[in-house]
Formats: C-alpha cells, sequence, structure tokens
C-alpha cells in the first residue's frame, strides 16, 4: 500500500496548490475526509493520500473552478448521480477520446442497451477495459469476458470501494471483483497481471467526462 | 414554556424561558432565556440563548447566538455563530463564521469560513478555517490547524482578567497546535512542532520545532525555531 500514498508535501509540490486551497477543498467537501490519511512518521505526524484518486481529483477541481463556483463543484463531485444522467452516443465518446476507436468498435455492441446511447456504469467497464487493453496487459477476447464479469457483479458493488484483480495462471484469464480493502493470496502458478481500483477508474472517467 | 403552531406548513417556534426543559424537533426560532434543557436534537432557522442551556444532541441552524454557557452533547452546524460566553460542543463544528467572544471548546474538528474574535479555545480535532483572527485571552489548543490566513494575538491581558478572570480557569494565553499550515501565517506567542506556510512571520513569544515557508519567514528575535527550511521551486 506504500506507494500508493502520497505525502501532502509532495502533493502541494505536484500540483502546486497551496495548504489553504487544500484546507478550502476539504471544508467545501470537494475532497472526501476519508482520503486525508494521518500517519506517524519521523518528523511526526504527517497527512497522506490515496495517489491516484487525489491526483486525479485535484486534476478535475483545477480544470472546473474557473468555470463553477466551490458549491457548484462540491455537488458535482461529490454524487456520481450528476454523472448517472450521462448518456453519450459512440460517436460523441470516439470523438472525445474517451475510450478509443479499438476498444469500442471490439466491445461497443456487448455492452450497448437501449438505442445507441451508454450510461455512465457502461462506460466505466469500456474504460476499464480500454485501460487494460491498453497496458498491454489483455487480449481482445479477454476483454469480453472482462465486460461480462463487470456486468454481471458491478451493480451488487455500486457505491463501495471496490478492486478489480486481473490473474492468470497457465495462460488462462480470470477477473475477480472484490470489495477493498481486500487480502487475497494466490497460490503459486498465478500471476497477477493487473489490479485496479474501481474508483481510481470513476476519478479518471469523471475527469475525462468534464 | 410555550410551543405554538403558526401558519399551517411553517415550523413552530420554541420558547423557553426561566427554568425548563423541552424537546427536540425541527423549529423556526429557538428562544432559550434562563436555565433550559433541551432533551434531544435541534433544528432550527434561528437559536438564541442567554443564560445556561443543555442540548441533548445536534444542533443545526442557520443563525446560532449563545449569551452564557451552552452545552451540546452533538455536532453543531450553522451558518453564523455569535458566541458570547462559554460553548462546550460534544463533537464538530462546521460553518461559515463564528464571531467568539469568550471559550469555545469542540471535541471534534472545527470547520469554519471566517473564525475571528477575542478569547480562547479548544479544538480537539482539527481547526481548519478561511481567515482566522484571534486576539487570545485565554489558552488556544487545536491539534491542528489548516487555513488560509492566521492572525494570532495577545489580548491585553489586564483588562480581561478583570472580566472573565472568574470564569476561565486557565489564562494563559497561548496558542498552542501540533501543525500550523497555511498560506498567510501571522503568529505571536504560539507553540506549535511544525509551521508551514507560504509566508510566515513568526511573531514574539513563539516556539516552534520546526518552520516550513515556502515565499517568505520573518522571525521575531524573541522567538524560538528550531529549524527553518524553504520549500518549493
Amino acid at each position: 500500500m506504500e506507494d500508493d500514498l502520497i505525502s501532502k508535501k509532495e502533493l502541494l509540490d505536484l500540483t502546486g496548490i497551496s495548504y489553504g486551497q487544500l484546507y478550502r477543498w476539504k471544508r467545501k467537501q470537494l475532497i472526501p475526509e476519508e482520503w486525508f490519511i494521518r500517519k506517524s512518521t519521523f518528523t511526526g505526524q504527517e497527512t497522506f493520500f490515496p495517489r491516484m484518486l487525489i491526483q486525479a481529483r485535484i486534476r478535475n477541481i483545477l480544470n472546473m473552478k474557473d468555470d463553477l463556483s466551490l458549491d457548484e463543484l462540491a455537488s458535482r463531485l461529490a454524487d456520481a448521480e450528476g454523472y448517472s444522467e450521462i448518456r453519450l452516443t459512440r460517436e460523441a465518446i470516439i470523438e472525445r477520446n474517451i475510450v478509443t476507436d479499438i476498444a469500442m468498435s471490439a466491445y461497443g455492441t456487448e455492452v450497448q442497451s437501449k438505442g445507441d446511447l451508454y450510461s455512465f456504469g457502461q462506460l466505466l467497464h469500456l474504460y476499464a477495459a480500454d485501460t487494460l487493453l491498453a497496458k498491454g496487459d489483455m487480449s481482445l477476447d479477454e476483454g469480453k469476458l472482462l465486460l461480462r464479469t463487470l456486468e454481471k457483479h458491478a451493480g451488487v458493488l455500486t457505491g463501495k470501494p471496490c478492486e478489480l484483480y486481473f490473474i492468470r495462471k497457465m495462460g488462462v484469464a480470470l477477473f475477480l471483483l472484490a470489495p477493498s480493502p481486500a487480502e487475497l493470496y494466490f497460490d503459486e502458478g498465478v500471476r497477477l497481471v493487473a489490479k485496479v481500483a474501481l474508483g481510481d477508474l470513476i476519478e479518471q472517467l469523471k475527469g475525462r467526462l468534464s | 414554556m410555550t410551543e405554538e403552531d403558526k401558519h399551517p406548513g411553517q415550523r413552530p417556534d420554541l420558547i423557553l424561558n426561566g427554568v425548563g426543559s423541552a424537546a427536540g424537533g425541527d423549529y423556526d426560532k429557538v428562544l432559550i432565556d434562563g436555565v433550559g434543557k433541551v432533551m434531544d436534537s435541534l433544528s432550527a432557522r434561528l437559536f438564541k440563548a442567554n443564560g445556561q442551556i443543555r442540548v441533548k444532541g445536534k444542533l443545526k441552524t442557520a443563525e446560532v447566538e449563545v449569551n452564557g454557557i451552552m452545552n451540546l452533547e452533538g455536532p453543531l452546524r450553522m451558518n453564523t455563530m455569535k458566541l458570547d460566553g462559554i460553548l462546550h460542543v460534544e463533537g464538530g463544528i462546521a460553518g461559515e463564521s463564528c464571531v467568539l467572544n469568550g471559550l469555545l471548546t469542540a471535541k471534534g474538528d472545527c470547520e469554519l469560513e471566517e473564525f475571528r474574535g477575542v478569547g480562547g479555545f479548544t479544538i480537539e480535532g482539527l481547526l481548519s478555517a478561511g481567515r482566522m483572527d484571534i486576539r487570545l485571552a485565554g489558552a488556544g489548543q487545536a491539534h491542528e490547524i489548516g487555513v488560509e490566513t492566521l492572525k494570532v494575538r495577545q489580548e491585553d491581558q489586564s483588562l480581561w482578567n478583570r472580566l472573565l478572570g472568574g470564569i476561565i480557569p486557565k489564562l494563559k494565553p497561548v496558542l498552542t497546535a501540533k501543525v500550523i499550515e497555511g498560506d498567510d501565517l501571522d503568529l505571536e506567542y504560539t507553540n506549535a512542532d511544525v509551521v508551514r506556510g507560504n509566508h510566515v512571520i513568526i511573531g514574539q513569544g513563539c516556539s516552534a520545532g520546526l518552520v516550513e515557508y515556502r515565499t517568505g519567514l520573518t522571525v521575531h528575535p524573541g522567538a524560538r525555531v528550531g529549524k527553518e527550511v524553504k520549500t518549493g521551486d
């Protein structure tokens, strides 16, 4: 877990925001309380954040803060509600580069439900498949298995922090969805190809949508 | 005690005079004078209390005005607060502004856009404010302080001792915190392990273990600073 965290100081140096901004955003609930992880270090107590989540969130805030007031931003970021209303056409998704062409043509028809529109949930699944494809970890066919897994089980895990595990044993691909934090132990023939927190994906996807 | 219904759809008022107790609930105005006890959580548009008040639950209101001593056995959520006297909160405080004239204690975090006034405070969690301007007349304590701008001064002691000396036992007007972080920090009579900010002024009577600053640091000759570090760029 250690390398998944970023210290407050490092975060401020990387993003160029100030202490005041960070606390202000926290007060406005743009950054959830749970992301402030307090730990003892040799210099006393330090605050850490989940690296991927906080960086994506701060990018989102910085991009949007000129157009929206902080209160509007808070409601936009806090609930996925605004996003759950989103319906996008295939063309719009490719044009805005949310999901690549390849993933779209391979899986677009798999997840599509009503008409020609994709919901936030479906987009998320496509985006997950796209991310793994882009890393070169997963073949196109395995992606279909992933999408079926997500479609079948993600509903149960909505709103809970949850991680996607992609493992292989003797060339056979397996997908696991587990509520986090979960500790999974595999036998030695198993290779953990990828582990993705769905929360991170949601955050990144929101960034692309906004 | 009267509790009357007004026009249909409008919330009733709670008015308590003398010694008495009332149920919690949803009110328009809550006016308590004397020794009052509210048995459950309250939500109201306006909460005005004079005397000695105990609320056995949460308080959620747009406007709070307290003159006297109040104990709140739950979190406080308000828009504006004017406090003359002592307020103990057994939870966190969240709101827009607080004008302090006396003593404020909270068991949880205290998050305000504006926090100014005279007196002392004890915040056991994080004290987070947009602008904080305090003249200390009693001990100021917080586990952690995170602000945009912070100004700490010492109030003229002799006057205050005469006014509040009988009520506040600890009258050493010093701000104590483990960590103080903010953009503009202007400190006097402050003890902190770590002070981090963009522009930091360490005034007289301060002692800090470590000061980290980005743009500027001024240290009063009478202040004690363990280590100064310039960060960023």
